[in-house]
């Protein structure tokens, strides 16, 4: 049975209350009020309907749907939505994930066996999600003699380096986190900090195991980046800009693969080596050196590692897309918008939103998604099919592969470039415009 | 006024501002990405079991042996060639990006030197493997 405290005077709880209160009004006055017009003072407000987009007036239309609209239309093309959702961290994500479940599926089908079964009812769909629950659930051990404050930076690192990469990949007209005039180049600067990372943490962890790894992970990425470099030099040559954005708009009627296949060829090799996947997977031989790397990872910072791996698996696979498959050049196959929908808003039966310009999106931006996903999803299932196929290469044989065969297959295609190039075949004036 | 306000690309000057911040999508990209994750290493060091610790444990994995000497130990230098190759034919590649992108606005004559760059960085290239590939000196 629950009584009153012996010592509870209503005056006195009364009072207290008035104390928090007047606590709460004299910091919101003195410190929430001036960050609030500090922060307004720099935040860049849009302008809607030809109006200045107050937060007074924000809130007025919040109130009124058919108002709302305009709101969030120009919410989704702000840096912080870019960077969020769409062209950035959810959409990567999302395929990210996406990709680890096919790739269990495709893999065990092309092994015969069945993959993921029991976690969901249909085909395991819910695998992941367990996985995940797995991962947050599991005790994080760091080794006794590990350098901590590297260790834990480790996978955080890999996973922001990763979006980072993620960030240059144009996804639609227009539909881009961060377009540099130099984008190319600022592609090549960020996955020059992969090598480091895993060198750092392999380092870091004390292990031998690891720390073998960690060199082969330095070596493999350094011998296979400048032929990744120098294979994509064509391209820049061809269009003869640095733009990411650019290159892809450059192919609306023919695919730079056409012209520049032996680099197409190049890159690829060079992206599996630099994914660390099969059969250039010799930082993390499994059957070698226990994990490589990543033996000391445990619970959460192995499910971060993957994480971004993954994203930097979709942000290759886009780039591949981007720079030889035409990014999101197609045929318009997306179905224009009914003139009803814009003007009136949408009617199914009971269910009416009658809310004019409804699609958010528009029918190019559609479309162009559409046909960069295809894209990239075709040239994400060629990276993972070599998994299921290849054995794993000796190290001095990838060496050997990187150094001598793909840097001289790389000059080339540069060759023929600067030769369709004179002979007027490209650029400026030539007979393919 | 302010030259070293400005600078020049192509005939256009552009603000040094400018072209700086188109990158800064970049690093809020790499920001958010480690916002958005970091979150899940507090809430597994919240949510897992931690039992009872034995010094094996915390011993680095060795398949199940107790590990001898330190996990930070010599390592061959038999590769170590191939990385002091790296550091200067990586930079030579990243120079052929400035003349490559600059191409469509340069006159003929001025892939001339270029090829004989090339030249010589095939001759540098090909006796730097030669050594590289000679393991005994290694």
């Amino acid at each position: 049975m629950s009584t009153i405290a012996p010592q509870f005077r209503l005056s006195r709880f009364v009072a207290s209350l008035f104390d928090i209160i007047f606590w709460v009004i004299l910091i919101f006055s003195l410190v929430g009020l001036p960050i609030v017009f500090i922060i307004l003072f720099y935040i860049k407000l849009p302008v809607i309907n030809n109006q200045l987009m107050t937060p007074y007036l924000a809130m007025t239309w919040m109130a009124d749907p058919s108002e709302t609209l305009p709101i969030i239309k120009n919410l989704i093309h702000t840096t912080f939505f870019h960077v969020l959702a769409f062209p950035g961290f959810g959409f990567a994500a999302l395929l990210a994930a996406a990709t680890i479940f096919v790739e269990r599926k495709f893999l065990a089908k092309i092994q015969l066996r069945v993959g993921p079964l029991y976690c969901g009812k249909v085909e395991g769909i819910l695998q992941l999600m367990g996985d995940g629950l797995k991962l947050i659930s599991k005790e994080i051990i760091i080794p006794a003699k590990a350098d901590k404050p590297i260790f834990w930076v480790g996978p955080l690192l890999f996973v922001g380096t990763a979006g980072a990469f993620v960030s240059l990949i144009p996804v639609a007209r227009g539909w881009v986190v961060a377009n540099p005039a130099v984008g190319l180049l600022a592609v090549f600067a960020t996955i020059g900090f992969f090598p480091i990372i895993s060198v750092l943490t392999a380092w870091a962890a004390n292990n031998k195991w690891t720390f073998i790894g960690g060199l082969r992970a330095l070596h493999q990425m350094i011998a296979f980046e400048i032929p990744l470099i120098l294979s994509l030099l064509s391209i820049v040559i061809m269009t003869g800009t640095l733009n990411l954005s650019q290159i892809a708009e450059s192919q609306q009627h023919y695919w730079w693969i056409v012209f520049a296949p032996i680099s197409a060829i190049v890159f690829f090799i060079c992206i599996l080596a630099e994914l660390e996947r099969i059969p250039f997977d010799l930082p993390e031989a499994e059957s070698e050196i226990v994990a490589g790397w990543l033996t000391e990872f445990s619970g959460m910072m192995y499910g971060l590692i993957q994480l971004g791996t993954y994203l930097k698996l979709y942000a290759f696979a886009g780039l591949f897309t981007v720079l030889f498959l035409g990014g999101w050049n197609g045929p318009m196959v997306w179905p224009p918008f009914p003139a009803d929908i814009v003007t009136q808003g949408i009617t199914i039966g009971p269910i009416t939103a009658k809310i004019a310009g409804l699609p958010l999106f528009d029918q190019d931006m559609l479309n162009g998604t559409l046909w960069f996903v295809i894209k990239t999803v075709g040239v994400i299932l060629l990276i993972l099919l070599p998994r299921g196929v290849f054995p794993r290469i000796r190290i001095d044989m990838l060496l050997h592969t990187g150094w001598y065969k793909l840097i001289g297959l790389a000059f080339i295609n540069i060759f023929i470039a600067l030769g369709l190039l004179y002979a007027g075949v490209l650029g400026p004036g030539g007979l393919i415009q | 006024m302010h030259r070293f306000l400005y600078s020049p690309i192509g005939l256009l000057a552009t603000l040094v501002g400018e072209a700086a911040s188109s990158f800064s999508p970049v690093l809020l990209m790499f920001g958010f990405a480690v916002v958005a994750t970091g979150p899940a290493l507090i809430l597994s060091r919240m949510i897992a079991p931690k039992r009872t610790s034995s010094p094996v444990k915390f011993l680095p994995m060795e398949s199940g042996q107790v590990p001898k000497e330190e996990g930070r130990t010599h390592f061959m230098m038999q590769y170590y060639s191939y990385v002091l190759m790296f550091v200067v034919f990586d930079v030579m590649s990243i120079f052929l990006y400035a003349w490559g992108s600059s191409i469509l606005g340069l006159p003929k004559a001025a892939t001339l030197p270029i090829i004989a760059f090339l030249g010589v960085m095939f001759a540098a290239f090909a006796y730097a493997l030669y050594q590289a590939g000679r393991k005994n000196i290694w």
